[in-house]
């Protein structure tokens, strides 16, 4: 299963299985996400494709089977920086103002040592990331100010903004106006580009299609269908 | 007013004053954001037992609260992550234990008086000593805001994006309800333990109408809070008031202000904006 190169694979699941309520949220699921792959996780609502994404990052811990991030187990895994989560959003507010630069800018942390202010690398970062999704002229404005696709922007931003070398998409399609979505599309298209391998969760791909590379169809915490173009990907559902 | 400052007591009571406005602020912004605004109450409820110990064994009550109150926070935040639905009894339970626990053991040391300056502060009572101390806690609170904040930034922001970036979740969370902790016994001579969780939120209320950012509010909640406790406890002072409820009722008096302020600075940035794109005006009203 571990290729001969140390750490290619960005992601790797085997026979993973989440339990939640006595019911099996994922059921089996392997999946390797090679580098430079665009896969998306596709399915109705309560498939299971949240938890897939967070079950990759070690953040829902599996009840059967194991996933590796870069060659080792989550726990085990240090090398953060190379990993960015945009999760789902949620609604901002309610707690402290936040600028949509503090947000962004938070993307760094991984990147950062605790003893050290920020630097002009950060800054420049923090800067590229905010132009990429078109909220640099809103940089001084209260995140929780902005309309939901631009708040989802600002998500974005913040995992662009720790230039990684993976990055994970929960739904960031969802409720999204047009010109958030062409925002997001542009970045994925750079992303693709520069050869980063992107894992993203989405009802349906609208304007993202041309540049998916795989697709992986959940149900019921299955992998019901999984296409695949890429080079060194093969997946396989229990199911099929 | 000048003849306050010859006396002693009142001077060092200033310079504490001065200490509790600053860090209880900074620690409040994180705690607030959080939503865990009742957080500081909870171990002000723990420190009195901590007191009562202090007192009992004949050690300094300051070192006992802050023994206690560490643990009690230590203790709130391992139960708060491991369960969900009976973490809110469990808490409710450490209160009422703390504060009952607090309160016998300071009367079984015959000490009803101590237990009211406890309770709700006293000035008159602080000694250089005292100084030295909140002063030596201040350093170690805003050691730990200026050193972890942009951790703490993130962890208060999205518990999870802050594990996908390798973050210590766990220490981070312990780390800010210890801090709390230290807070409370920094600000309990002054303001008492029964108030001192107002000083942690009411300036970050107040700030965070007037703001945009995190960091802005966090500095302007730090003046408000310096604000409040340097002219409560003079006005205690003056007009022979406690010193507790004379702050934290200035501090409300600034929340009240800077909410009028706050909702007509946002009018008067509205109406342009409803004059600008159909896009921008719409953003204003889905997030106002």
């Amino acid at each position: 299963m571990t290729t001969a190169a140390a750490g290619t694979a960005p992601f790797e699941m085997t026979g993973g299985r989440v339990r939640r309520d006595g019911r099996e949220v994922l059921d089996g699921i392997d999946l390797r996400v090679g580098p430079g792959d665009l896969l998306a996780v596709m399915g109705p609502n309560g498939a299971g494709k949240s938890t897939l994404v967070k079950a990759l990052l070690g953040l829902v811990p599996l009840s059967a089977g194991r996933t590796e991030i870069y060659g080792s187990a989550p726990a085990r895994f240090r090398d953060w920086k190379r990993v960015g989560y945009v999760p789902q959003r949620l609604p901002m507010g309610g707690g402290v103002p936040s600028t949509v630069r503090e947000v962004v800018s938070s993307g760094r942390v991984a990147r950062q040592s605790r003893w050290r202010p920020t630097s002009a690398a950060d800054r420049a970062a923090v800067d590229r990331a905010l132009e990429a999704v078109g909220l640099a002229g809103r940089a001084r404005d209260s995140a929780h100010l902005l309309s939901g696709g631009q708040q989802q922007r600002v998500l974005i931003a913040r995992a662009l903004a720790g230039e990684p070398d993976v990055f994970v998409l929960d739904e960031p399609t969802a409720g999204v106006d047009a010109a958030s979505q062409a925002a997001l599309a542009g970045t994925l298209r750079e992303l693709a580009a520069a050869g980063r391998t992107v894992v993203l969760v989405a009802h349906e791909l609208g304007p993202l299609e041309p540049l998916i590379t795989r697709t992986l169809v959940l149900e019921h915490g299955r992998a019901v269908r999984a296409d695949h173009t890429g080079r060194t990907a093969r997946t396989t559902g229990q199911s099929a | 007013m000048i003849e306050m400052f010859q006396y002693d007591f009142m001077r060092v009571a200033l310079v504490m004053a001065v200490l509790i406005g600053l860090t209880a602020p900074a620690v409040g912004t994180f705690i607030v954001q959080r939503k865990l605004s009742l957080l500081g109450d909870g171990i002000g409820h723990i420190a009195l037992t901590g007191i009562g110990l202090g007192l009992l064994t004949g050690s300094s009550p300051v070192l006992g609260a802050l023994v206690v109150s560490v643990l009690g926070a230590v203790a709130i935040e391992v139960l708060r992550s491991r369960s969900r639905s009976g973490a809110d009894v469990v808490l409710a339970l450490l209160f009422y234990g703390g504060l009952a626990g607090g309160v016998i053991l300071t009367g079984a040391e015959g000490g009803g008086t101590s237990l009211q300056s406890y309770l709700f502060g006293s000035i008159s009572s602080v000694s250089a000593t005292d100084l030295y101390v909140v002063a030596g806690l201040a350093v170690v609170v805003l050691g730990i805001v200026t050193l972890f904040g942009r951790e703490l930034f993130l962890l208060c922001q999205d518990e999870e994006v802050a594990r996908a970036a390798g973050l210590p979740t766990r220490f981070l969370s312990i780390l800010i309800a210890a801090t709390a902790a230290i807070t409370v016994v920094i600000a309990m001579r002054a303001i008492g333990l029964l108030l001192v969780s107002a000083l942690m939120v009411v300036p970050v209320a107040a700030a965070q109408q007037l703001t945009r950012g995190f960091r802005s509010t966090m500095l302007l909640a730090m003046g408000i809070g310096v604000l409040s406790a340097v002219s409560g406890l003079a006005g205690s002072f003056q007009y022979d008031l406690p010193p507790g409820p004379s702050i934290v009722l200035l501090a409300l008096a600034v929340f009240v202000a800077a909410a009028v302020g706050g909702t007509v600075v946002r009018r008067r940035r509205a109406a342009p904006a409803a004059a600008r794109s159909g896009v921008e005006a719409e953003a204003e009203v889905l997030g106002g």
